[in-house]
């Protein structure tokens, strides 16, 4: 055979070698794809450990998303735009039988309810394996997640919050000698001062058989919101010194640390321990009782005595902790039994129930024992658990099973044929899926190019995509849970503090309301939304759409008619409603406001000004600068967003008495101090601020803007902003039907919806004051009256002009042509449907024909 | 030579343990996540913090890190990025991707760039020349992570040559996996391709100028022979270790690429062990070492490699 006759046939032999390599590969492909409908989607971080016991970002939760069932879950309710807690491994609603338990050993008193519930299990709950599930596997499984000295991350979810398993904790911390209780947590009584005894040796403050400490970082009974660190970062540090003297006199006259003062946060810090504790001594005792007196506006504990009697020398007893020797605990105390197989009985060291009780239940703690102890490892006694860190240490009992992960790379889930739900018959045609499979790409665009080419089924939009998919037919928006606001600083201190003469002095124009009320009206935020974050949306109130205000019912805020009627009070729009005006309906009125009004925008700007002429607040020949903080000079929203500010506002004031004399300057260096620059007065104005968003606890967020420790607005004083009520169609609460109750709007955000009964003033039908009436609004009390209170004080919040609604947190994604949602709208907990509704227009045969056929690249810009 | 050699590895030794030794106290020093911002019991997490030895002075610390973990081989669990997680298990688990992408790039650029510095010194100054050290000097000053998006763009997403990501799995030797490597690994081989063919050519068009190779010509060789019998072997006493270097490379990985085309490498946990908000401090000890020691090891093998690549040249010798 000639040389070259070899080259051919060599090449021929090779060429047919690799077709018929590729050739198999496809039709494997092709086979392969028959029948099976896969979910493939993306994540950018990637779970790492899945254990429900020691598990730590929503992402790590992925996996159990998939495998592992609740109690109790989220399921949409009969119209499909709300949820419903269903049974998911129970059989039914769980069943109170505190009176079987009433008596000393689990605190339950003759008469108290929902202290303890019954849940009837499924009699065919399996682990992917076969092996059953019954009522001691999950009994089991909590005496794993609160062995003692395992300290597993999730331990807490069964102890702290509203969810309090009897000695649940102190079978954890058995054996040992903490500091977990507040000193003062409700009922107790302040230890007499005459009571400490002090140790010769090491100074340690003793009473009552006790020592006492106290820890920085963590809140208290003083201040459930703060803790003292916060405090001392929030320039209180002043009054963390030991000894203060006046320097100045007369206005002039200002604390100052004595010369040999000693910093006692820094002090103190070093004696630490390991729990974040500081074992008081007579001198932390009394450093402690001058913080209190500082923090009421006394320098000394003597001088705040004076005014507030013998409770100054006790009160710091609300900053500190008992230290307890914890004995070992037997498991049997703790209040988990399992009745028989198919019955757990939970008993709580707090009354929960409703929908609070199976949202705790809607995730469990449940691991195969057997696998789990099998991964526990102890090392010079420490602890760790590779259980849910990889396919082999894991085992599924909900409707997928874990077939592979590899770290940073890909998670496949296959159906768990063992899983009780498919031989359900409210199941039948649901979870079309097969197959699951989340793939780690981490850029955008190559996130993107795999969506297009057919290979992921979603794709999260960004800012830069906008543009390009805006109107597609497959775009997706998701309401978020925060809201971000225009804050605006009206604080006097802000231009008193510095000393730049005129032009700062010329800021107190921003303490005219309608000052604030024009700028308000001169930002578009729809447009603002387009120029810095095209998937967010205009906001228009405190609490965005997502907002639950009713967990029972799933009721979300912005649909009830309180909150409706504050959009329209706000928005000028509720003399505009009704039959024969503008608006036929609340609903049409809402959907028309933009927050824009650049004619009412020039209105309020001309107001101001004569305003601020007439008060002297300018002169007639000042400029205004503005000076708007943003954290750096590199983020492109603050940076588009302060460019979008100056135009508009600079466009707005065109024609009105202060065109020419508004300026706008700024701060891009705040860093990490940036949300604190409002209250610290560095700044007149931030943007896209806020506080992230309680989908389910709106009234527990209202504090966020009115607790003076945590308002942007520093200057405004909550406590004497005066907010009426008119109370309607209650039903507990019949007394107050038809009456106005007039307390502050701290009082009913920081006291009132958290539980404490205030006193308020009922208004006659003159507007004079009338009797006092006692109101307590906690989550127990009903909602028809939490509802009324929350609608009023975002109104009060809204009519502050301070903190303007901005943009809603919202997000878009694409939907592939593959698969399709149950809803168009999402739904909290239930989303649109997730894979147990989701459905498929081709298998994965098919999907792979269809993306080939359109040329390997698929167009979802229509 | 052996009386070298072991001087130099006690001098690696003594030089590896300063190294750690800088590196745990700087590591310790870093600020760690305050228990309060974990949303938590604050107790349970300072229990932890204690149990893990996090509150003991530094210098005890460092004494149960040399016994239990460089003596002892306990490299301890990840606390922070992969919770849970044998670090040495982690670290064997994700290193062959690393080591696999980066060495079939390596088989792929050796080759291509000596034989393009090979072919530029003959052709010097030649237009061949010009064109090849036009494309050297792009294929240097250009990161390789826009070639991994243009790849990924052009040969990936547009032409649908490749898929877009590195295949799922652990066989790297699968045509199908090397397949989809291909990508990552031609966007790691030009930067190296066009550093090799600069240092071929420019240590080869010396050698090529030298006395012996005239005097090799005169001998009567032809200029292929000359050029491969002499001038290629003595212009690899440079280019050799500078291979070795590259090999050294392998294992760190690249951060960018890896991310580009999902290989599930070591690239970014050295990186991320730092950098999270609680440093994950048995990862990145035990990186340290590894790349510390590979990097310490490697020193002494190229000086080696000196030794046996030319015999004229001596190891310790006076």
């Amino acid at each position: 055979m000639k040389r070259t006759t070899k080259i051919i046939v060599s090449a021929l032999l090779c060429v047919c070698l690799v077709a018929s390599f590729c050739a198999t590969l496809i039709g494997c492909k092709d086979k392969e794809g028959v029948g099976r409908y896969s979910y493939n989607t993306s994540l950018s971080v990637f779970p790492t450990n899945w254990n429900p016991h020691i598990y730590q970002t929503d992402t790590d939760s992925i996996v159990q998303n998939y495998t592992a069932s609740g109690f109790y879950t989220f399921d949409y309710n009969a119209t499909k735009d709300g949820y419903v807690v269903v049974p998911d491994m129970a059989t039914g609603d769980p069943i109170d039988v505190s009176a079987d338990y009433v008596g000393s050993e689990w605190g339950i008193d003759e008469g108290e309810t929902a202290r303890a519930w019954e849940i009837p299990l499924r009699k065919d709950l399996k682990w992917e394996n076969g092996e059953a599930i019954t009522a001691q596997s999950f009994v089991n499984s909590l005496q794993l997640l609160l062995q003692p000295k395992t300290y597993n991350y999730r331990a807490n979810t069964v102890y702290q919050g509203n969810f309090v398993i009897t000695n649940a904790k102190d079978y954890m911390y058995g054996g040992t000698h903490a500091y977990l209780d507040n000193m003062i947590s409700g009922d107790e009584d302040y230890v007499d001062m005459t009571e400490f005894k002090y140790n010769a040796e090491t100074g340690v403050a003793e009473a009552n058989g006790h020592d006492y400490a106290v820890k920085f970082g963590s809140t208290t009974t003083w201040d459930s919101s703060n803790s003292l660190t916060t405090y001392y970062n929030l320039g209180y540090n002043l009054y963390f010194y030991d000894k203060l003297v006046v320097e100045g006199e007369g206005e002039e006259a200002a604390w100052v640390p004595a010369e040999d003062a000693k910093d006692m946060y820094v002090e103190m810090k070093k004696n630490e321990g390991k729990d974040g504790e500081i074992v008081l001594t007579k001198a932390y005792i009394e450093f402690l009782q001058d913080l209190v007196a500082r923090m009421h506006g006394f320098m000394t504990v003597e001088e705040y005595a004076a005014e507030a009697g013998d409770y100054a020398y006790v009160e710091w007893q609300e900053l500190a902790f008992v230290g307890k020797d914890y004995d070992a605990v037997d498991f049997d105390t703790v209040g988990i039994k399992a009745l028989d197989n198919g019955n757990l009985v939970i008993i709580l060291e707090k009354p929960l129930s409703g929908f609070y009780l199976k949202y705790n239940l809607s995730s469990t703690w449940l691991v195969n024992e057997k696998l789990y102890k099998s991964c526990e490892k102890w090392t010079d006694g420490v602890y760790s658990n590779s259980y849910g860190t990889s396919a082999s240490t894991y085992m599924s009992y909900g409707p997928y099973k874990l077939t592979a992960f590899q770290m940073d790379k890909n998670i496949a889930f296959e159906k768990n044929s063992n899983w009780y739900g498919y031989n359900d018959e409210a199941n039948k045609n649901l979870y079309q899926t097969t197959n699951i499979n989340i793939t780690y790409i981490s850029g955008e665009d190559t996130r993107r190019n795999a969506f297009l080419k057919g290979e992921i089924d979603e794709y999260g939009l960004t800012a830069s995509d906008m543009e390009k998919y805006a109107t597609s037919s497959s775009i997706y928006y998701t309401a978020g849970e925060s809201t971000f606001f225009m804050a605006l600083n009206p604080n006097p201190a802000s231009y008193t503090a510095t000393a730049d003469g005129k032009a700062n002095a010329s800021k107190a124009i921003l303490n005219v309301l309608e000052f604030r009320q024009a700028l308000s009206f001169a930002t578009d935020r729809a447009q603002f939304a387009l120029a810095t974050s095209p998937t967010n949306s205009a906001a228009y109130g405190v609490f965005s759409s997502l907002i639950i205000s009713d967990p029972e019912t799933g009721t979300a805020y912005r649909t009830t008619e309180e909150a409706k009627d504050v959009l329209l009070d706000f928005w000028g729009l509720a003399d505009d409603v009704g039959e024969g005006k503008k608006y036929a309906t609340k609903d049409d009125a809402i959907a028309s406001i933009t927050g824009y009004d650049l004619a009412q925008a020039k209105e309020k700007f001309n107001a101001a000004y004569d305003i601020a002429i007439d008060q002297k607040l300018m002169d007639p020949e000042d400029t205004i600068e503005i000076t708007i903080g943003t954290p750096n000079a590199t983020t492109s929203f603050y940076n588009q967003g302060y460019n979008f500010f100056v135009n508009a506002f600079t466009e707005a004031v065109k024609g009105t008495k202060l065109e020419g004399k508004l300026t706008f300057k700024l701060d891009s260096t705040l860093g990490n101090d940036f949300a604190t620059a409002l209250q610290t007065n560095s700044v007149d104005m931030l943007f896209g601020v806020g506080w992230t968003g309680s989908a389910l606890d709106p009234y527990y967020l209202l504090s966020a803007y009115t607790d003076p420790s945590m308002q942007y607005d520093s200057a405004w004083d909550t406590k004497s902003e005066m907010v009426s009520i008119s109370f309607e169609g209650l039903t507990d609460r019949k007394d107050l039907n038809g009456k106005t109750v007039k307390m502050s709007l701290y009082d009913w955000t920081m006291k009132v919806i958290m539980g404490e009964a205030c006193e308020g003033t009922i208004v006659n039908a003159d507007g004079t004051d009338g009797e006092k009436v006692s109101i307590e609004a906690g989550t127990t009390a009903e909602n028809a009256l939490r509802l009324k209170i929350l609608a009023a004080c975002e109104g009060a919040l809204l009519m502050r002009y301070d903190m303007i609604p901005l943009i809603d947190d919202n997000s878009a994604s694409l939907k592939g042509y593959k698969i399709n949602y149950y809803t168009e709208n999402y739904v909290y907990g239930v989303g649109r449907g997730g894979v147990k509704y989701m459905t498929y227009n081709f298998d994965d045969a098919d999907w792979a024909k269809y993306v080939k056929d359109n040329g390997g690249t698929l167009n979802y810009e229509k | 030579m052996a009386k070298y050699i072991l001087k130099r590895i006690g001098l690696m030794l003594f030089t590896f343990l300063v190294i750690i030794t800088i590196c745990f106290v700087l590591v310790k020093l870093l600020p760690n996540k305050p228990p309060e911002t974990f949303g938590q019991d604050q107790a349970l997490i300072e229990a932890r913090r204690e149990q893990l030895g996090y509150n003991k002075p530094i210098m005890v610390q460092y004494f149960i890190f040399l016994g239990r973990s460089l003596l002892g081989g306990d490299w301890g669990i990840s606390e922070s990025l992969y919770v849970g997680t044998d670090v040495m298990e982690l670290f064997s688990q994700k290193l062959p991707a690393t080591v696999m992408v980066n060495l079939y790039s390596l088989l792929l650029s050796v080759p291509l760039g000596l034989a393009f510095g090979i072919f530029a010194a003959l052709k010097k100054n030649k237009w061949q020349d010009h064109v090849i050290s036009t494309l050297v000097m792009i294929f240097i000053s250009v990161p390789s992570y826009v070639y991994a998006f243009l790849v990924q763009y052009i040969l990936c997403f547009k032409l649908g040559w490749f898929p877009l990501l590195v295949d799922t799995g652990t066989n790297f030797f699968l045509p199908s996996m090397v397949w989809s490597m291909f990508p990552a690994i031609l966007s790691l081989a030009f930067g190296t391709i066009a550093g090799l063919t600069r240092f071929t050519r420019a240590e080869l068009t010396e050698v090529l100028t030298s006395d012996f190779m005239l005097l090799a010509r005169t001998k009567g060789l032809t200029k292929s022979q000359a050029t491969v019998r002499h001038a290629l072997k003595n212009a690899m006493v440079p280019i050799f270790p500078m291979i070795i270097g590259e090999f050294i490379s392998i294992l760190g990985g690249s951060i960018v690429i890896e991310q580009i085309f999902a290989v599930p490498g070591v690239g970014e946990l050295y990186i991320k062990a730092i950098t999270a908000a609680t440093p994950d401090y048995n990862i990145f000890m035990l990186l340290t070492c590894f790349y510390t020691f590979v990097g310490l090891a490697a020193g002494i093998v190229i000086d080696i490699s000196y030794g046996i690549i030319d015999p004229r040249i001596r190891m310790g010798a006076r």
